[in-house]
C-alpha cells in the first residue's frame, strides 16, 4: 500500500492525465487505507484539476483536456465524496451555490467548467443545467438558501434574461451574491448592472467566488 | 447625411467583382432582429423560407444594408441526422438549438450514415424553398457548408466531441467523414439545380480557441474544410464565405490555405483584429467586426465611434472591406443602434 503523499500524487497525476481507472484505483486506495477523503479530494484530485485550470489559463491545455480531466475528477469522487460525508462533521464546504445557464441558452460547456472548478475549490454545487426558466432560480436559491448564484449566458438573447431578472433577483436574495460568466458578458457589463463578480474563464470565476465567501 | 452613389445591389455586385465602390458596405447577418423588426417570431426566419425572405428584405430596405440574404444558423448540422431541433419561439430565445444530438453513444457514432435522400433531411426542404426564392428574386443563391467540425459538434454534442476527440479521435474522423460527405452531396445538389455561378456558398465555424487547440483544428476541422472548399471551388462556386467565429487567431495560417474561388469573403469577430485578418487574407473580403454585444448594449454615440473605428481601420484594404458585427445582429438590438451602421458607412466610409 503506497503512503498518503504518494497517493495525493497519484490522484492529482490521475487527473491530469485524465486517466479514469487511475483515478479510480489511487481513490480507492485511499479508501482501503483509511486516509483522510477530504485531503485525498483537496490535495489530490482538486489539485489537479486546478493545475489543469492553471494550463488553461496559460493556452497549453483547451477544453477536450479539461473535459477528460473532469470525467477523471468525478471517477475519483464518486468513490471519496460519500466517505467525507461519512466522516465526522462532513464536507468542509465554503458556501452553496446555484449555477446555470439561462433561459434560452444551451451552451453549457462553459458553466459546466465553472460549477467543477467551484466545486474542487470547496462549494456546494446546485445546478439546474442549461436553459433554465429564471423562475427556477429563484426556487432553488429559496430552497437551498444559496451564498452565491452563478448565471451563465452566452447568446445575447440571454443577457436580456438576467438583466430583466436581477431586480428580483436582488430583492428575494439580498444576502445572496450574483456572478454571471460566458462569452455574451464582460466585467463592463457585470460593473454596469451593479452584480457581486465575473469570470472570464472557469479559474478566475473560482477566485472570484472565493473572494466573495471572504476566502480570496 | 451623404447620399449614396450606389443602390445596394450595384455595392454587392461591386464589392464581389472587385470594382470601384462608392462608400464601405454594410453586411449583416441579420435573421433574428429581421423578425423583429417585422414584427414577426424570430423562429419564422428559421423555419419558413417565404417569411425569411420577405423579413430579411424588408429590413434590408429598412436598414439600406447591402446583404446578406441567407437561411442558415451556426448551431445547424444535427438535425440532418435525425436530432431534434428547437425553434426560437419561446421567450429569450434567439435561434435554433438542439434538443437531442442524433449520436449519442459511440455506437450511434460508428452507424452514422448519410441519408438516401439528402433534400429530405431534417431543415434541407427550409433552406432548398430560400434557395429556389432566391432564385426567382434574382438574388445570389446561399448554400451554406459546414463547417464540418461545427456540424459535427451539433451531431454529437459539444462535450461529447471534446472528450473523444482525445479519447477516440477516429471516432471522431468517423463522423467528420460523413458529415463531410453530406455537405459535398448538399453542394451537388444545389450546382445541379441551381448552377454555380449563382451560388454564393458559406460556412459558420465555431471552432474558437476557447474550445479547441488550433493543433485540434488543424486534426479535425482544417482537413475536411480543405475538403469542402476545395469541392466548391473546383465545381464552379465562385463566391465562398467564411464566418471565423470568435478568437480564431492562432488559426488563421490554415484558413488563409482555403480556397475561396473567384472572391471570398471572411467575416471575423471582435476577437480578430482587422489588420490581422488583411494580412492572412490580402484577396479576400474582409468583414467586421463591431462588438455583437455592444450592438445591443452601446449607446448609439458609442456604437458610431466603435464603427468608426472599424471602418478606418478597414476601408483601405486591397481585398476589400465591408463594415459588419462580428457575428449575427442581436435579435433584440435596439434598431436605432443597427441604423448607426448604415449611418457610419456613409459618414466615414466614402472612396
Amino acid at each position: 500500500m503506497a503512503d498518503e503523499a504518494t497517493l495525493l500524487a497519484e490522484l492529482k497525476q490521475a487527473v491530469i492525465d485524465g486517466d479514469e481507472v487511475a483515478a479510480v484505483r489511487a481513490a480507492t486506495e485511499v479508501a482501503v487505507a483509511g486516509a483522510d477523503p477530504q485531503k485525498a479530494i483537496m490535495e489530490g484530485l482538486a489539485a489537479g484539476m486546478i493545475e489543469m485550470g492553471k494550463l488553461y489559463e496559460e493556452g497549453e491545455c483547451y477544453v477536450p483536456e479539461l473535459m477528460v480531466s473532469s470525467e477523471a475528477l468525478y471517477a475519483g469522487l464518486d468513490i471519496l465524496k460519500p466517505l467525507v460525508t461519512a466522516s465526522a462533521g462532513g464536507p468542509q464546504k465554503v458556501g452553496v451555490v446555484v449555477i446555470g445557464a439561462v433561459q434560452g441558452d444551451i451552451h453549457d460547456i462553459g458553466k459546466n467548467l465553472v460549477k467543477m472548478m467551484l466545486e474542487v475549490s470547496g462549494f456546494e454545487m446546485h445546478d439546474l443545467g442549461r436553459d433554465v426558466e429564471m423562475e427556477r432560480f429563484i426556487d432553488e436559491v429559496q430552497r437551498t438558501d444559496a451564498d452565491l448564484l452563478c448565471l451563465s449566458a452566452l447568446m445575447t438573447t440571454t443577457i436580456i434574461a438576467i438583466k430583466d431578472y436581477l431586480p428580483q433577483f436582488r430583492a428575494a436574495f439580498p444576502r445572496t451574491k450574483i456572478m454571471i460568466g460566458g462569452a455574451a458578458l464582460s466585467q463592463h457589463l457585470a460593473d454596469e448592472w451593479g452584480v457581486d463578480g465575473y469570470g472570464e474563464n472557469a479559474m478566475e470565476a473560482a477566485r472570484v467566488a472565493l473572494r466573495l465567501m471572504g476566502r480570496g | 447625411m451623404l447620399c449614396d452613389q450606389m443602390t445596394s445591389r450595384e455595392r454587392w455586385d461591386a464589392l464581389v467583382r472587385g470594382e470601384p465602390l462608392d462608400r464601405v458596405p454594410c453586411l449583416q447577418f441579420m435573421l433574428g432582429h429581421a423578425a423583429v423588426v417585422n414584427g414577426k417570431p424570430i423562429a419564422k426566419v428559421y423555419d419558413d423560407a417565404a417569411t425569411s425572405l420577405a423579413c430579411q428584405l424588408n429590413a434590408m430596405d429598412l436598414y439600406g444594408h447591402d446583404g446578406l440574404i441567407l437561411h442558415g444558423w451556426a448551431n445547424a448540422g444535427g438535425a440532418e441526422f435525425g436530432g431534434v431541433v428547437e425553434y426560437p419561439y419561446r421567450k429569450y430565445t434567439g435561434a435554433p438549438m438542439m434538443k437531442a444530438n442524433p449520436v449519442q453513444s459511440e455506437e450511434d457514432a460508428w452507424n452514422l450514415r448519410v441519408p438516401d435522400d439528402i433534400t429530405t433531411a431534417g431543415t434541407i426542404p427550409i433552406a432548398l424553398e430560400f434557395s429556389r426564392l432566391e432564385a426567382e428574386a434574382g438574388l445570389p443563391v446561399t448554400l451554406q457548408v459546414g463547417s464540418p467540425l461545427t456540424w459535427a459538434g451539433s451531431v454529437c454534442g459539444e462535450e461529447r466531441l471534446a472528450v473523444w476527440m482525445i479519447k477516440k479521435p477516429d471516432l471522431v474522423h468517423n463522423v467528420l467523414r460523413v458529415v463531410t460527405a453530406f455537405i459535398l452531396q448538399k453542394t451537388d445538389h444545389w450546382v445541379k439545380e441551381f448552377s454555380a455561378e449563382r451560388l454564393f456558398a458559406f460556412d459558420l465555424c465555431i471552432e474558437t480557441t476557447k474550445l479547441y487547440s488550433p493543433k485540434q483544428f488543424a486534426t479535425f476541422g482544417f482537413p475536411y474544410l480543405k475538403e469542402v472548399h476545395d469541392h466548391l471551388t473546383a465545381g464552379g462556386v465562385g463566391i465562398v464565405m467564411s464566418h471565423i467565429c470568435g478568437e480564431q487567431n492562432k488559426n488563421l495560417p490554415l484558413w488563409s490555405q482555403l480556397s475561396y474561388g473567384r472572391r471570398g469573403l471572411i467575416s471575423v469577430g471582435k476577437e480578430v483584429p482587422l489588420q490581422i485578418a488583411h494580412e492572412a487574407f490580402p484577396a479576400c473580403v474582409i468583414m467586421g467586426n463591431v462588438d455583437p454585444v455592444a450592438v445591443q448594449e452601446a449607446t448609439p454615440e458609442e456604437l458610431a465611434a466603435l464603427c468608426r473605428d472599424c471602418i478606418e481601420e478597414g476601408k483601405d484594404h486591397p481585398g476589400g472591406y465591408a463594415l459588419m458585427t462580428g457575428c449575427e445582429v442581436p435579435p433584440q438590438a435596439p434598431p436605432v443602434n443597427v441604423g448607426q451602421m448604415v449611418a457610419a458607412c456613409r459618414r466615414y466610409g466614402r472612396y
